[in-house]
């Protein structure tokens, strides 16, 4: 523990100001774009960053960098990259609204999907289609030598070979390039790209397991590999190549991996869900190991009249409606809190358009942002740079419906032009936020 | 909290696999009190960054836990779901052309009652998904209304970004097991429940039968707790704002309620 915490001060020291860290904010990450297949070549020499380049959090990509420099760029791409096309690509907020947030989800998805495939472009100058054993040699190829054909033809020979052995080390490298590089991928027939598509995206958001088992070894059980997200499509197509095979029994892990044929999927991905497979197969429906009280429960049930057996259904369907209520009550919420979220993006990118436009008047903060407020109509409302009604009615919302003690200063403060107007938005968002967001925890709380 | 704290006990009994997957509240309950305390000594600043440092680590360590299980129970689920839908289609295959129809009505049982309980797991997961993001962001938020008393923009700023990035995880987008789940339900109500002629059974009768089955009782249980622990947060909070979620309003809600004798954990 002491070690950890020694380790960290290091890295917070390293890493100067405290509040900008752990910002992510767009302009870093468009610069950082910018080169980070080059500098991701560098990855290969190290095994055991290539799993730690993958981390969700912000604030250890940033230790990562400062303790590693030379593979500094490559881990944020991966993420930071993701955020803030994310933010680029948001659609303006009254349209969201009109929206289900499923839909505002499924938008981004799409998005990621077409930018990937810019991207791929951009850096690989290789034809759409291109046969299969090039798969796996061209995300390689992308990382140490982008546009340069010549070079592919050693690499394919090198991966094949690769792939035929499966030496462990090896193989794990190739992971760790692919894995840090999950955007460069060519684009395969059109039916395949939707269930790649899904995994990648989700691939970069896998955990950096070796690395938290280092410095922090107390709470969790570190994954050593990538993890994979399965989607029913890439199942599918697992299925197939076992059933070609000759059933889950004689299939090895090898020959499905190579007959799936799917970027980025490893042989360790394979083998652990060839053995859930073969779990799920011959002992099915076993819920969570609890198979004696499942023979249990097939016995009571047949030594149970024909009476009781319709009695039974009706359990279960009364089971079934209860489970569904419980599915349908936390979709609403979960839409609810994404819809919130929504909001306090929203106000966070006005507030922060406000600081721009405040910042390149370049005045004294207070006197500019009374400039600022001064002619806008109406001082109840917060500024609004695109003034869409909609957002006036929602920021509105917000003043009306704070809650508690937030709530009455906010619309004071609100009703006279100040100073801190700008700063009683941050409040109010974080403010509703605070209570709103999370009202339901909130609630909880106050019931203690 | 405390909600979440009480299903964590119960889910953690039924599904043993599942201990540990839920947020340690301990230990960031500890890091809390050290970064508060670190606070007021301004001349510490680097006991407070440490700290808070640490904490956030530490959520970002949760998370991680949080994707891991949830995405190995995901693989699972998709597993299971195909194989379920085969066993239908063998079993429909198999004896609705015959004319034995006390052997398709036990098969069909069986997979009735397995499908269901599938469908239940799944509710399930989606339910300590809920959990998970709510605790998290309310732990997030704790922490970020400490650190608002002592840097108003680092506690406001803060907690944005990395809510956002929670709402991208794996673990919240729980789309894909959305959808199998509603596959279920189709699969459910088309397929497997034919029309009932007669619905003599008492429900005390009913009730019986699902004490008697073990794993039935655990998932029904646990989703009977969700529910109304669900329920009870929002009947608080709804008359508080416009966003929280108005009331629950459960059918078959007295007899949802009267299953709770069965629970050792007190709910209400």
């Amino acid at each position: 523990m002491p070690s950890s915490f020694l380790a960290l001060t290091s890295f917070k020291d390293k890493y100067s100001t405290s509040p900008s860290s752990f910002q992510v904010s767009s302009g870093r990450e468009v610069m950082e774009n910018s080169a980070p297949l080059q500098e991701s070549s560098l990855a290969p020499s190290n095994g055991t960053l290539g799993n730690s380049s993958l981390s969700p959090s912000i604030v250890t990509d940033h230790m990562c960098a400062s303790a590693l420099p030379h593979v500094q760029h490559s881990h944020n791409p991966a993420f930071i990259s993701q955020s803030s096309r994310d933010l680029a690509s948001l659609p303006p907020l009254d349209a969201s609204f009109s929206q289900s947030t499923a839909s505002l989800i499924r938008t981004q998805g799409n998005k990621d999907v077409s930018w990937s495939l810019d991207r791929l472009q951009m850096f690989l100058d290789l034809p759409e289609n291109t046969p299969a054993p090039n798969q796996l040699v061209e995300s390689s190829t992308g990382v140490l030598a982008s546009e340069d054909h010549n070079k592919k033809t050693n690499w394919q020979e090198w991966a094949d070979d690769l792939i035929n052995v499966v030496d462990p080390d090896w193989s794990k490298i190739l992971d760790n390039t692919n894995v840090l590089n999950p955007r460069v991928e060519v684009p395969k027939p059109s039916g395949d790209i939707s269930k790649q598509q899904p995994q990648f995206h989700q691939n970069q958001l896998v955990p950096h397991g070796e690395f938290s088992s280092h410095a922090y070894p107390s709470s969790t059980a570190p994954p050593t590999k990538p993890r994979m997200r399965w989607t029913p499509e890439l199942h599918e197509a697992f299925l197939e190549a076992v059933n070609q095979l000759g059933g889950s029994e004689r299939a090895t892990p090898k020959g499905i991996l190579k007959l799936m044929n799917v970027e980025g999927l490893t042989i360790y991905h394979v083998k652990s869900h060839l053995q859930k497979y073969r779990t799920a197969r011959y002992m099915p429906e076993t819920s969570e190991g609890t198979s004696e009280k499942r023979i249990t429960s097939i016995e009571e049930m047949k030594s149970i009249d024909l009476k009781t057996s319709i009695g039974i259904t009706e359990a279960l369907r009364l089971q079934v409606e209860v489970q569904k209520q419980l599915h349908e009550q936390l979709e609403i919420q979960r839409n609810l809190q994404l819809r919130i979220e929504e909001q306090g993006r929203y106000l966070q990118m006005m507030f922060e358009k406000q600081k721009k436009v405040e910042d390149e008047k370049g005045g004294v903060p207070s006197s500019a942002s009374d400039d600022l407020l001064a002619p806008l109509p109406g001082s109840k409302h917060p500024p609004c740079n695109n003034g869409k009604s909609d957002s006036e009615a929602l920021e509105q919302d917000h003043s009306r419906t704070g809650i508690g003690p937030g709530n009455a200063g906010t619309n004071e403060d609100k009703s006279s032009s100040g100073v801190s107007t700008k700063q009683k938005m941050l409040e109010t968002e974080s403010t509703v936020h605070d209570e709103s967001g999370f009202s339901v925890s909130k609630r909880a709380r106050t019931e203690k | 909290m405390k909600f979440g704290k009480r299903l964590k006990q119960q889910i953690e009994e039924t599904f043993p696999t599942w201990r540990d997957q839920f947020l340690c509240y301990k230990e960031l309950k500890k890091l809390i009190k050290l970064i508060s305390s670190a606070l007021p000594i301004a001349a510490e600043p680097t006991k407070y960054g440490k700290a808070e440092a640490e904490f956030v680590y530490m959520l970002n360590n949760e998370i991680d836990k949080f994707n891991t299980f949830f995405m190995e129970q995901e693989e699972d689920f998709i597993i299971r779901h195909k194989e379920l839908q085969q066993r239908i289609k063998r079993v429909m295959d198999k004896w609705s052309s015959n004319g034995s129809r006390t052997e398709y009505n036990d098969e069909m049982a069986k997979i009735r009652k397995d499908v269901v309980d599938f469908h239940g797991e799944m509710v399930l997961l989606e339910n300590y998904s809920n959990i998970n993001f709510t605790d998290n962001g309310w732990e997030f938020v704790r922490l970020a209304k400490i650190l608002k008393k002592y840097d108003k923009r680092t506690g406001g700023l803060l907690r944005l970004p990395f809510i956002q990035k929670v709402l991208k995880q794996p673990f919240f987008t729980t789309d894909l097991v959305s959808n199998l789940v509603k596959e279920c339900e189709n699969t459910i109500d088309e397929v497997l429940f034919p029309i009932e002629e007669d619905k003599e059974e008492t429900k005390e009768q009913k009730g019986a039968i699902m004490v008697a089955t073990e794993p039935v009782k655990g998932i029904f249980r646990n989703t009977v707790a969700a529910l109304l622990t669900m329920e009870e947060i929002r009947r608080v909070s709804s008359t508080k704002d416009h966003f929280s979620l108005p009331p629950l309003n459960l059918s078959h809600s007295h007899l949802i309620h009267s299953f709770q004798l069965n629970s050792p954990i007190p709910i209400l």
